[in-house]
């Protein structure tokens, strides 16, 4: 008998908030997700950044946005299904109002045993198809060593004004 | 009251707050001169204008932002109450323009018109005041006393029917996002 060995790999919370506390980010808009439970708790444990909860992905870009005009640097933290759900508010106001939108996005239901491709999730499946169709940046964290990607989503959402996503492909430790 | 009249005793009373004008307030509320100071239109995203403004509110607790929402737009983010009610900003007033109908899209009226109670609504939600105000007199009567409540607060102003073709103030939105940015950072 065989075990399916992992190809994606948990990054640890306190790594992540290291590297968003470097950002500089001020304000976490949260929709809950699975796979980032861990630092979520973290960010809701504490006081900076400042998660700020909301009902539902539209909200999250919409608050983002405010607190952006504001003069706050904010980002999102959503799972997959909140990018579907959201799709008409990202395309009004972080792609055409030009709103920094750096989103982390956890993947719910990905198996982490297996590849981004041969998924049997379709939201897994279809998510990275998706944002290429809205010509959305994205990055894969698929573990540690992808840590890079924090920042460099972050810079590419600032630089472009625009939406920028890290895909967290496996549950935060 | 007439929509307009609304308009015309928001846009005396406003003072330096930011305004979050959607849907048919956008064009009245530019033609009353308030679309170029502090202010962001919530174009083409329906629905979004209250998060919009919980968002600048958190931002900046130092000014009053005022919502300028309308019941259908409102209705397409329902939830948006409870998530203003759990950061509760102070410093946050949302009008509502209630004419109980679609009227950009040809004056449908909105489900469950009649039966649903924005009052009611906000209440449950959390908001720590909400009213309901029909007619304008009782709006200029009644607005300073509103500025001086704390936050959240959503004031239902029953809007009457209008005809004609929906109106567009036509700005684009990446521009009042990236102007109210820069004035904010100046004041």
């Amino acid at each position: 008998m065989t075990t399916a060995e992992p190809v994606a790999f948990g990054v640890a919370a306190d790594a992540i908030a290291a590297e968003i506390d470097a950002l500089g980010i001020t304000h976490v808009v949260c929709v809950p997700d699975t796979f980032q439970r861990t630092i979520i708790a973290r960010w809701e444990a504490g006081t900076t950044p400042r998660l700020v909860k909301v009902c539902t992905e539209d909200e999250g870009v919409g608050v983002n946005a405010g607190l952006y005009m504001g003069g706050q640097n904010p980002m999102m933290c959503i799972q997959n299904n909140g990018i579907f759900a959201s799709i008409n508010t990202l395309k009004a106001i972080a792609l055409d109002a030009k709103v920094p939108t750096l989103m982390m996005v956890g993947h719910f239901q990905r198996d982490v045993t297996k590849p981004i491709e041969e998924q049997g999730s379709r939201a897994v499946r279809m998510l990275e198809p998706t944002l290429e169709a809205w010509g959305i940046p994205y990055w894969r964290v698929e573990g540690p060593q992808d840590i890079g990607a924090f920042r460099a989503a972050y810079e590419r959402s600032r630089a472009d004004l625009g939406p920028a996503v890290i895909i967290v492909g496996a549950p935060t430790v | 009251m007439e929509r307009q009249e609304a308009i015309d005793i928001l846009a005396e009373g406003r003072g330096d707050a930011i305004s979050v004008p959607t849907m048919q307030s956008v064009f009245p509320w530019h033609e009353a001169g308030q679309g170029d100071v502090l202010n962001v239109d919530a174009s083409q995203c329906m629905g979004s204008a209250s998060t919009l403004g919980l968002g600048l509110a958190l931002a900046r607790p130092d000014r009053k932002v005022m919502v300028l929402d309308g019941d259908g737009s409102l209705l397409m983010q329902l939830g948006s109450l409870v998530s203003v009610v759990e950061s509760s900003p102070p410093n946050l007033y949302h009008f509502v323009f209630g004419n109980g109908l679609n009227q950009s899209t040809g004056n449908q009226p909105l489900p469950a018109q009649g039966v649903f109670d924005w009052v009611a609504l906000a209440k449950a939600a959390g908001y720590k005041h909400a009213m309901r105000i029909a007619q304008a007199e009782d709006l200029i009567e009644q607005l300073p006393a509103i500025w001086a409540l704390e936050g959240p607060v959503l004031i239902d102003l029953e809007i009457a029917r209008e005809e004609g073709p929906p109106r567009w103030a036509g700005v684009p939105m990446a521009k009042q996002v990236a102007l109210l940015k820069a004035q904010l950072a100046a004041s």
